[in-house]
């Protein structure tokens, strides 16, 4: 599953990638070094940062699981963990979704 | 930074600990109820008792619940008499642990109350948490 995801969130971010350059190519030269420095890759960073985090989260929740299993972890820390998963999968999968419609907004449009 | 969401969640769940802990020693309260010493005169099991104090957490700034003390209840053990008893003293009474069933059991309905209202802001944060994500998807 987390391979699955961490896949989908790559791929995630390659697609942003390929958007920002859509955006420079319409935004011209000059507008394009400064959000190249700026915005853009920190927009695309800090995505990524955000989905290593939820992968993480994951990948504790599935240790806490089994750990609960082995009965090593209380009831508390599996539920806990698996909440914190849960989470941060839902956002995720929240994002991707915005970004895809925003990837087809913009494929969509007339040129 | 930190999200209170999360953090309250982090408290409810530190406090489900606390109460689980405090159940657990009711549990041997309750259990030991009737356990006598093994030799002539020796004490038997004596009642613990559980303490809380708040703990800082600086990551989450919260205030999270843990248990500061499990002690012994120092009040004296009562008396039977049980000649035939292992435990029994010379003059034929046997020291009975200081433990009282319906006290313990009040003690457990209110670690019942207590884990419950735990789990009814873990339940709302959740609601709450997932409400945000909601919004975000349409």
């Amino acid at each position: 599953m987390l391979e699955q995801i961490s896949a989908l969130t790559s791929g995630t971010d390659s697609l942003l990638k390929s958007v920002s350059e859509t955006r420079f190519v319409s935004a011209g030269p000059e507008t394009s070094a400064v959000g190249q420095a700026g915005e853009t890759a920190s927009f695309s960073e800090t995505l990524a940062h955000v989905s290593q985090d939820a992968i993480q989260r994951l990948k504790d929740g599935e240790a806490a699981s089994l750990a609960g299993v082995d009965g090593q972890a209380s009831v508390q820390h599996v539920v806990e963990a698996v909440m914190a998963a849960e989470q941060s999968l839902q956002t995720a999968i929240a994002i991707r979704d915005k970004v895809v419609s925003a990837y087809q907004e913009i494929s969509r449009m007339t040129i | 930074m930190s999200d209170p969401l999360s953090a309250a969640l982090h408290i409810s769940s530190s406090g489900l600990r606390a109460q689980s802990e405090r159940l657990r020693v009711v549990s041997e309260n309750l259990a030991n109820a009737r356990s006598t010493g093994k030799t002539a005169g020796s004490d038997p099991y004596s009642r613990k008792t559980i303490t809380f104090e708040s703990e800082f957490d600086r990551a989450r700034q919260a205030e999270l619940v843990k248990i500061k003390n499990i002690g012994k209840d120092k009040s004296p053990f009562t008396v039977e008499y049980e000649p035939g008893h292992p435990a029994a003293d010379e003059t034929g009474y046997v020291k009975m642990p200081n433990v009282n069933v319906l006290l313990e059991l009040a003690d457990m309905r209110e670690t019942n109350r207590s884990y419950e209202a735990n789990l009814k802001v873990m339940t709302q944060a959740r609601e709450m948490v997932m409400r945000d994500i909601a919004l975000l998807r349409d």
